[in-house]
């Protein structure tokens, strides 16, 4: 049964592998700010699940909490665009 | 060599040379693939297991975004 | 397979389909959507992926933040909130 465990939680950090790479690529390959800004959202996703798996629980609430706000002041920024 | 090393080198070396070579050439391009380096340069510390410097570094990042967005926007008010 | 190996394997299917479903919009605005469900299926899995107390206060904090992220981009997309002065 711990075995089993062990071979889930690889799995699933595979599948949030995959989610990373693909936010990265999405994020470099998008030209409007708005796009690159949903794609850097996966990134994100993908990213915060590997803190978990170590095991640094306050880093991941740190995290997850500040990099909404990067994102937020990158918003004001942009909010320009179409108006 | 963690599965955590492998993609922050990943994430660091694209988001380094997307940040250097933007396709639409404005700031605010250079600012959004600046953050994939970020990311990167955050996965890579955590392969080594460092709270501290990941704490610091994620709180320093959230400060640094604020001020380029500060000077994004005093370049750009006048033009 | 317990069924909290279940729950992950369910939660982990769903964010990688939100993740494809994301990339394959053409629409902007619609990407939003799948945006939060990606959001929420992530929020599941960290809530699964170890067995430790402090792991739910974790999830709730990603499920914050990325909703306050995913509506700050839906609302300066739609005009943003300077527009009426």
């Amino acid at each position: 049964m711990q075995e089993g465990w062990i071979a889930v939680n690889n799995i699933a950090l595979m599948a949030f592998g995959a989610l990373a790479i693909i936010g990265a690529l999405l994020t470099i390959v998008e030209r409007d700010p708005f796009r690159k800004l949903i794609s850097l959202g996966i990134l994100v996703g993908g990213s915060v699940p590997f803190i978990v798996d170590r095991g640094l629980l306050d880093v991941a609430i740190a995290v997850a909490l500040i990099a909404p706000l990067s994102t937020i002041f990158i918003l004001m920024v942009c909010g320009r665009g179409d108006q | 060599m963690n599965p955590e090393f492998i993609l922050g080198l990943v994430l660091l070396l694209g988001g380094t040379i997307a940040a250097a070579f933007p396709v639409p050439k404005t700031y605010l391009n250079r600012l959004i693939n600046l953050e994939i380096s970020a990311w990167g340069l955050l996965l890579l510390m955590l392969s080594y297991n460092e709270a501290l410097a990941l704490l610091t570094f994620g709180g320093v990042s959230a400060l640094s975004v604020y001020i380029f967005v500060r000077v994004i926007q005093k370049k750009e008010a006048p033009a | 397979m317990t069924p909290q190996e279940a729950a992950l394997a369910v939660c982990a299917v769903i964010a990688v389909y939100a993740a494809i479903r994301v990339a394959l919009e053409p629409d902007t605005l619609r990407k939003l959507p799948f945006l939060n469900v990606l959001s929420f299926a992530v929020a599941g899995s960290i809530a699964l992926l170890i067995p430790h107390p402090l792991s739910i206060v974790a999830a709730a904090a990603y499920f914050v933040g990325s909703t306050l992220e995913s509506n700050a981009i839906a609302s300066t997309y739609a005009g943003g909130l300077d527009r009426r002065e």
